[in-house]
């Protein structure tokens, strides 16, 4: 037993504040919300690579760090916190992917080249009109000579126009799969999320690719879709901590009525809730982190457990911490508000909460003690 | 990061589990004790309790964390948590005599003397002598220091008078902990001490109060010129504040909590799976099917949450403040399973037990009312709020003065 981080998930975790915290400043993100959309410049995202990051768990021989789940979700909260855009944790849910579809010679030399940074690689499964993309039904793949062709139009893909390679997720004959299409063979229209991420509209019209253009299977979609989730609610944590961070500041040094304002119980009970909720999604997101590591067969019900929380935990943290601000947290120079807009934002990807509420209940429902053929004898009264 | 346990921890919960598949009798009749059943008169299910808490304690179950010299087990936390999910599992009652078990023992064992410890601690354990908590008076709840009930010295006794309210297990305690001012002219906290009551002493009486369930579950004691003896005093004369805050501020994983919620909510998705609404079943609702999720989202956080602070404590940190957040996250969600099973009985909510058409016999009423005291007793949420924002968050004092943690209104 020992559900504690790590030494050297605890060191990353201080690295990557500080790093963040010097090479991207939630200014950029304000200042884009007038702008285009934020993304990582070819430079950082160099240096990101460098660190490991992108392939933070991608094995060490395919060029990645070897980390494992909980260590990628250590690195999400930070990014978060630090307000940076995508599209650095769908690159390394498509670091993970790759990894494990070696044996393809065309992945191994992409994952490769996405971990050395040479090739950026993004992940596409969210469809207008389905929830959360975990099965792709707008995007089909049918079978045409030496491979696939593929058409169907994905949304909100993180910063496609700077990729070089998008992981598309399709509905073939037998079952949905992940392609690795070029952006060059799609149509990429930018998208811009509430939180001022580049984001994207491609469409696949009739797009072919060989047939090792194949990344995974069903389950391998399922996993890549969790993976995804999963990193999508550590970087709410994150943001929630930030927010949290603000407005725990601002009331111990705000004086109204003569007292600092986090000294009134209406102030300061609302943020030892949000803290309460925070460190509740921290541990789901561990628990969620941990079941993906060990392929748990209930890893579907402790994600979306996660994302569900995250969401709204993050959500009513940054509306606190606005709150708790008063007049100057509804103001555009205060970063409350880019935390707030992250957490809608984020609250929304991968799945919104209903449609997590929705995957938990269909999963509890077949547990031991919760279903009802698994009672028996041990009926009381 | 790992949730497994080690080879000799399993091979510990084997055991455990031998036990009670060999002890159906017992727990047969525990069980039908928690329901309400079994027992002809209040007098024997108490004497079926204390047999139930010996028996196990005999099997080596009781008193895990304290010293073998006083009949303890020196078990370690992981195994304290594998017969706290075990005992879950099989549904047995909790023991009669926990008050003593969790608050008391463990203030002995810091502070009592050797003495103290012989005479007290072994039959805490057997449950041969039941303890209860005099600690709130009827003007000091949340705020305990602001205590009147007093004892003056006369020679080598203390002379105790006055009155405490919201004690449990009163009219069947043989023994009563209790925090008296003993030096007036003190400030607050200082000129308490804490002592140890016969509860046949002459001058004692008890008045059961009715709770808003309809239970009686705490009492009224009153002390007029009770004589405790200058050998009862636990620790030093004057220092009983910082001797019960130095327990009351011991705080647990929690996880027995988690598993005690877990056992409802399982009872309760059944029941909203059998239930039958419209043309099919609670459950099919979507509203009911998604506050269920959402209920089982909280207790897998709170348990997780747990995992976390018992693996600060393994590795030899206290959990400090942190573990108050899962004790007021334990209580919110006790009362938001109790609000979700109101809502999956729909409109049968409103019928009685021992009616025609109640539902699980009334079982969730009396839930909702159990969570209700849950949320008060031992701590009230709002006090809970003040210690985390003061020691998690850091924010300056709401209210002037020291307060015990998890300081309030009755154990």
């Amino acid at each position: 037993m020992n559900f504690e981080l790590s030494e050297e998930q605890l060191a990353l975790r201080d690295t990557a504040r500080d790093l963040l915290k010097q090479r991207w400043s939630p200014d950029r993100m304000r200042h884009a919300l007038d702008a285009p959309p934020a993304r990582v410049g070819d430079e950082l995202w160099a240096e990101l690579a460098a660190l490991g990051w992108t392939g933070i768990c991608a094995s060490e021989d395919s060029g990645g760090s070897g980390g494992d789940v909980v260590t990628a979700s250590v690195l999400a909260e930070e990014v978060g916190r630090a307000l940076l855009p995508g599209p650095l944790l769908s690159a390394v849910v498509a670091g993970r992917v790759l990894d494990r579809a070696a044996g393809t010679a065309s992945h191994a030399d992409l994952l490769q080249d996405h971990c050395h940074s040479t090739r950026r690689v993004t992940l596409a499964l969210d469809e207008p009109g389905a929830n959360p993309g975990l099965v792709p039904t707008a995007t089909t793949a049918d079978p045409a000579a030496g491979g696939w062709s593929l058409t169907g139009t994905k949304i909100c893909v993180p910063d496609a126009e700077g990729s070089d390679v998008i992981l598309v997720s399709a509905l073939a004959p037998d079952g949905p799969r992940l392609f690795a299409v070029a952006s060059a063979d799609v149509a990429v229209t930018p998208m811009r999320r509430l939180d001022a991420q580049a984001t994207s509209e491609v469409v696949l019209d009739g797009v072919h690719v060989p047939a090792d253009a194949v990344v995974c299977d069903e389950t391998g979609v399922e996993d890549a879709f969790d993976f995804a989730a999963l990193l999508a609610a550590a970087d709410l944590v994150g943001t929630a901590s930030a927010s949290l961070d603000l407005a725990v500041a601002y009331a111990k040094d705000r004086v109204q009525f003569g007292r600092p304002i986090g000294a009134f119980q209406a102030v300061a009970h609302p943020l030892a809730d949000a803290s309460v909720d925070c460190e509740i999604a921290r541990s789901l997101v561990y628990a969620a982190a941990l079941a993906i590591e060990e392929s748990r067969p209930e890893t579907d019900a402790y994600v979306s457990a996660a994302k569900a929380w995250a969401g709204q935990a993050t959500v009513k943290a940054c509306e606190t911490s606005l709150a708790v601000h008063g007049g100057i947290g509804f103001t555009w120079e205060l970063d409350i508000h880019l935390h707030l807009r992250r957490a809608r934002a984020g609250a929304a990807s991968y799945g919104d909460t209903d449609f997590h509420l929705d995957r938990v209940a269909a999963r509890v429902g077949e547990m031991d003690g919760y279903a009802v053929e698994a009672a028996g004898s041990g009926e009381d009264a | 990061m790992h949730l497994t346990f080690s080879p000799e921890d399993e091979e510990y919960r084997a055991r455990l589990r031998a036990w009670l598949d060999g002890h159906h009798a017992e727990l047969a009749g525990a069980a039908g004790l928690m329901a309400g059943g079994g027992a002809a008169n209040i007098l024997d299910a108490i004497g079926m309790a204390r047999e139930w808490q010996r028996t196990l304690y005999e099997a080596g179950y009781v008193g895990l964390a304290w010293p073998k010299a006083y009949g303890g087990q020196e078990a370690t936390l992981t195994q304290q948590v594998i017969v706290s999910e075990e005992l879950s599992r099989r549904n047995t009652p909790p023991l009669i005599n926990t008050i003593g078990l969790t608050i008391l023992g463990p203030t002995l064992v810091q502070h009592g003397t050797e003495e103290q410890k012989q005479r007290f601690l072994p039959k805490i354990l057997t449950a041969e002598e039941l303890w209860c908590q005099g600690f709130s008076v009827p003007e000091a709840g949340s705020d305990l220091a602001a205590l009147r009930t007093r004892a003056e010295i006369d020679g080598d006794t203390f002379v105790v008078t006055g009155q405490k309210v919201w004690t449990s297990m009163a009219p069947i305690a043989d023994w009563c902990f209790l925090l008296v001012r003993t030096d007036p002219t003190a400030p607050r906290h200082e000129g308490i001490s804490y002592l140890l009551c016969d509860m046949r002493a002459p001058g004692i009486t008890v008045r059961p109060l009715r709770n808003a369930a309809g239970g009686i579950h705490f009492s009224e004691v009153f002390f007029e010129d009770v004589r405790v003896p200058a050998a009862n005093l636990v620790g030093e004369l004057h220092a009983g504040w910082q001797i019960a805050r130095s327990t009351l501020g011991h705080e647990r994983s929690g996880l027995a909590g988690v598993l005690s919620l877990e056992s409802n909510l399982m009872r309760l998705w059944r029941t909203a799976a059998t239930l039958p609404r419209g043309d099919g079943v609670a459950l099919d609702d979507t509203a009911v099917r998604r506050e269920l999720a959402q209920r089982w989202i909280e207790l897998e956080g709170l348990r997780h949450l747990g995992f976390r602070t018992l693996s600060a404590q393994l590795a030899g940190r206290e959990p400090g403040a942190s573990a108050s957040v899962g004790k007021l996250f334990a209580s919110e969600l006790r009362s938001r399973i109790a609000a979700t099973a109101l809502r999956v009985e729909g409109p049968l909510a409103q019928v009685a037990k021992k009616s025609p058409h109640t539902v699980d016999r009334g079982r969730w009423h009396a839930f909702y009312f159990d969570a209700i005291g849950h949320s008060i007793g031992g701590g009230t949420a709002q006090i809970q709020r003040n210690t985390i924002a003061e020691r998690v968050l850091g924010l300056p004092r709401s209210v002037q003065g020291e307060r015990a943690e998890g300081g309030g209104p009755g154990r």
